[in-house]
């Protein structure tokens, strides 16, 4: 317990003078300097978490921090320890990625702002997980969004970046309003301002508790909030990128479990509507990232769909608690637990990857890249095990968790006796198929455009392999998804405990009954015995280099390799209606029959959501804007007539209550 | 003793059944079409030989040409270990439904793969294609899977295909749908005719043998042999409903099983080649109204499994 403390206390104490040096001194000191700082912080978290599992403890700030109305409470349990020790463990990677990654940022970046922003968003992330009532949370993680859109600006000599700030702050705007609403109409209802008096999705508390969802699922990028994700996510620096996307949309997620799943019963109803947007969110986000070319972008839309998978897990979890089945609550906790943790750690991984090949290649265009797999071999390495991860390939961590989806829909459709829940769940075993069908299609796009192939520009062809440190940051990562998915039982019942204190029954024993490590030891023994056997050394005659085989055309030019857009064309196509996909082709001098003078084809895709519900929705906020400046006609009789009439109508409203 | 005996069985049904369904549906075809055919054992006469050969390798390769051979072939021989092809292989622990559908995305994650890394265009948009028809295919499968494990109330599936006695014969619509369902969804996932013609070299739209252009010698015999027994394996799936349907009727013993069930294979080796001779390949464009008639059997097979499940 006392360990714990300090443990956490150094944490703070890190992350804070993090900040107080990045401001003085954050031109002069290297970059390296700084990570060593969040390094150690980032480690200290983590053993923070460790240690705190074991323990609840609950600490108040004593007076001098105060926020007006209630104190500044701290609580670390097992929930918030899970969390903690995921923010630890992608920090860590992030500190150890940084310092060679922005070196080819050098001139771009406010390296004070940047550092100040990155510590103060890291310690406020830390400090949202471990909120006990709803003013620490809520200040808390204000800073965290205000930091996060300072970091999205970051590099601001782009316009594109300024934009997604933009966007960014607009959604966080919009989140936190909806959340305060919520917050406050629980405090006059309950007199408390601590979660744990709470009650949420219950039948007298439908409307506040609907506002606190949809402020939670704008930051977690839930269907339909998510548009502003795949703009920030890929603006910001790839360590800030995988910190958000890996941790900070997970930290939404994180509230809406802790405020929804752990206060009994709930209605049916919030259940299933999780569900269906989960499965939205699902579809709606990879079908997205399958039509991307930009490497970051089409990551921030896939973090969408796993969003959408951890949420489904939530809603399977509401459902089955409403309806008194905990096997199936159970399965759906320690799921969407589960999903964070590994999204946390592939989407990263997989940031890290786009990181290292922008900072090679100075782009992020999947139609610039192509063949890197010579240039970047461990970066590649790295990439392919973080997709199969995202794909759900056994026996790899992502697998696990989507596995106990599964298990946890399957279950519900055999027990429940509601033809709503049965249909529902066989509808959604049957969405996430398709699901896993457009991921394994859309990340096999991602690595055979940008690594495999030839370098389809000069940039390409002149990339290096990323810096050691850069390396090493992957490699973590990716050894852990391994670890976590061939261990996936042992860390399954890791979350027992959990999902028992939530459903309110006894542990359920071992939820993963799948023998996923000596599935893996089969796997990866059968193939090396063939390979050493059958293809590899032991064999006489080395195997000729020739020529990709060109129909005797003679040599193929970089050019006629099918590109990122041309991969996902059929699909796009059978999805024509959700993407709004269209190909438009220009010739010129058609007339000349078969020797036209130029030919251009593109392929355009414009948002169904945003085309068609936000932007009419902000063109009206700005139509009405426009209408209430006449308000303001700079008369002052006018506005003395305001007031008066102002004064009038709250005596009035005054006497009438 | 009898244990050993059906693994001895399921070893050599493994070895051979692949070449030999190969061949039975590459001689009827040949038969039908009045042509004496290549001898029943080419496919296995090819592989040996293949095997003996050197190989070329594009200059564009990376280590995922290796990687996807040895991964292919490692999981399909696992899963022909752990799929319930044959009614008679010995039950393993982990042959849960959603697994088995995962390890086969695993074979077509590394295939799409390697057919991108040449550089070449040809294996690339076979690539695509592959990609657009799992997508397509995938939920079928899995939905038609889950319709008769939803039966079972468990998605171990071992035990969803272990012929128990006395099964109602109200549950045999379930598995001929299931089993159709399967099965025009295998003709998809095998490139087999409607959407793909094997036996084309030199079609602008052919999937299956643009993805393995770039292989040859020993990797190519690899992905070959691991290509028919993915198909046997899922033949044998579809199959084995069709003996469930069977079953249901008029229960058999479970030495007759043994029969029915590699004979039920090349019967639908026999069905493919008919459906090859009579029928064309549909244009690209088209493929997905096929894809649709695999869900639509599943799905109905679903609502049977529901129907009959919530009332029982």
């Amino acid at each position: 317990m006392n360990t714990c403390i300090d443990l956490l206390r150094a944490a703070l104490v890190l992350g804070l003078s993090g900040c107080g040096l990045a401001v003085v001194y954050g031109h002069r000191f290297s970059q390296t300097f700084f990570s060593v700082i969040l390094l150690s912080g980032s480690v200290a978290l983590f053993f923070t978490a460790l240690s705190g599992w074991n323990v609840d403890f609950i600490w108040q700030a004593s007076l001098p921090i105060y926020f007006g109305v209630a104190p500044l409470l701290i609580r670390l349990d097992r929930l918030a320890a899970l969390f903690l020790g995921l923010l630890g463990a992608v920090t860590f990677c992030a500190a150890i990625f940084s310092p060679g990654y922005l070196k080819h940022l050098e001139q771009r970046l406010n390296f004070s702002l940047y550092w100040f922003s990155l510590f103060t968003f890291v310690t406020s992330m830390a400090l949202v997980v471990l909120a006990a009532n709803a003013l620490t949370f809520l200040v808390f993680w204000e800073t965290m969004s205000l930091s996060s859109a300072a970091l999205v600006a970051a590099d601001h000599t782009s316009s594109a970046a300024r934009r997604s700030a933009l966007i960014y702050l607009g959604a966080t705007r919009l989140a936190t309003a909806a959340l305060a609403g919520g917050f406050l109409w629980f405090h006059a209802h309950t007199g408390s301002w601590n979660f744990a008096d709470w009650h949420l999705a219950t039948a007298a508390t439908v409307i506040p508790s609907i506002l606190i969802l949809i402020g939670l699922s704008i930051k977690a990028g839930v269907w339909p909030f998510h548009i502003w994700l795949p703009y920030a996510h890929p603006s910001a620096p790839t360590p800030v990128s995988a910190l958000m996307s890996g941790v900070m949309i997970k930290i939404a997620l994180y509230a809406i479990i802790r405020l929804f799943l752990f206060h009994g019963e709930t209605l049916p109803a919030f259940g299933i509507t999780l569900l269906t947007i989960g499965l939205i969110s699902a579809f709606w986000g990879v079908l997205f990232a399958l039509v991307q070319h930009d490497l970051k972008r089409l990551l921030a839309y896939h973090s969408v769909e796993n969003v959408g998978i951890i949420v489904i897990g939530i809603g399977l979890a509401l459902y089955g608690q409403s309806q008194h089945l905990p096997a199936v609550a159970c399965l759906g906790i320690t799921a969407a637990l589960f999903h964070c943790v590994n999204h946390g750690l592939f989407k990263s991984l997989l940031f890290f990857g786009a990181g290292a090949i922008d900072a090679s290649a100075h782009t992020r265009d999947l139609s610039h890249l192509g063949g890197l797999a010579k240039a970047m071999p461990v970066t590649m390495l790295c990439f392919v095990t973080g997709s199969a991860a995202i794909c759900a390939l056994p026996p790899l961590n992502g697998f696990a968790s989507k596995w106990l989806i599964y298990q946890g829909l399957f279950t519900l459709a055999c027990q429940t006796h509601s033809r709503l829940g049965a249909g529902l769940s066989c509808a959604a075993v049957g969405v996430l198929a398709l699901v896993g069908g457009l991921a394994v299609a859309c990340f096999t796009k991602a690595i055979g455009v940008s690594f495999l192939g030839r370098p389809r520009s000069h940039e390409a062809e002149q990339c290096s392999e990323a810096a050691p440190a850069m390396l090493v940051a992957q490699a973590i990562l990716a050894a852990t998804c391994v670890v976590l998915g061939a261990l996936a039982p042992a860390f399954a019942s890791l979350l027992t405990p959990l999902s028992a204190a939530a459903t309110g029954s006894l542990a359920t024993g071992n939820l993963i009954t799948l023998p996923l490590l000596p599935l893996a030891i089969i796997l990866s023994g059968g193939a090396c015995l063939i390979y050493l056997f059958v293809l590899g050394p032991l064999r006489q005659t080395p195997p000729r280099v020739c020529r990709t085989w060109e129909c005797g055309f003679g040599q193929l030019s970089p050019r006629m390799q099918v590109t990122a857009t041309s991969f996902a064309h059929p699909i796009a196509r059978i999805f024509k209606p959700v993407l709004l996909y269209k190909t438009v082709s220009e010739i010129s001098g058609a007339h000349q029959r078969h020797f036209p003078e130029r030919i251009k084809a593109d392929a355009v895709m414009t948002s169904l959501l945003e085309s068609k519900v936000y932007l009419p929705l902000i063109a009206a906020v700005r139509r009405l804007g426009r209408q209430t400046t006449r308000l303001q006609a700079g008369s002052i009789h006018l506005y003395l007539l305001y007031m008066l009439i102002a004064a009038v109508a709250l005596l009035i409203i005054g006497a009438a209550t | 003793m009898s244990t050993i005996l059906l693994w001895l069985l399921t070893f050599s049904c493994l070895l051979f059944l692949p070449s030999l369904t190969i061949g039975i549906i590459r001689k009827t075809k040949a038969r039908l079409q009045n042509r004496v055919g290549a001898p029943l054992w080419q496919h296995l006469f090819d592989t040996i030989k293949l095997l003996r050969k050197s190989e070329t390798v594009s200059e564009n390769s990376s280590w995922i040409l290796r990687v996807n051979t040895v991964i292919n072939i490692s999981i399909m021989i696992t899963l022909a270990f752990l799929t319930p092809w044959l009614s008679f292989k010995p039950a393993t622990s982990a042959d849960d439904l959603f697994l088995l559908i995962y390890l086969f995305a695993a074979i077509r994650f590394f295939a799409i793969l390697s057919s991108l890394d040449p550089g070449s265009a040809f294996g690339a948009f076979g690539a695509s294609r592959e990609a657009t028809l799992s997508v397509l295919v995938e939920p079928a499968i899995i939905l038609a899977l889950s319709a008769v494990a939803l039966s079972a109330h468990t998605s171990n599936l071992s035990l969803v295909f272990a012929l128990t006695a006395n099964t109602p014969i109200s549950q045999a619509p379930l598995w001929l749908l299931a089993g159709a369902g399967l099965f025009l969804s295998s003709l998809v996932e095998l490139s087999r005719m409607p959407v793909d013609d094997p036996t084309t070299h030199l079609e602008l739209t052919m999937v299956h043998e643009a993805m393995m252009l770039e292989n040859s010698g020993p990797n190519l015999a690899l992905l070959e042999f691991s290509s028919a027994l993915r198909l046997v394996v899922l033949y044998g799936l579809s199959g084995q409903c069709f003996l469930h349907a069977l079953h249901c009727i008029w229960p058999f013993a479970s030495a007759a099983g043994i029969l029915l069930s590699i004979s039920i294979i090349f019967a639908l080796a026999v069905v493919t080649s008919l459906i090859e001779t009579v029928s064309v390949r549909l244009k690209w464009t088209r493929a997905p109204e096929f894809v649709a008639y695999g869900l639509t059997m599943s799905l109905l097979a679903l609502l049977v499994a529901l129907v009959t499940g919530v009332s029982s």
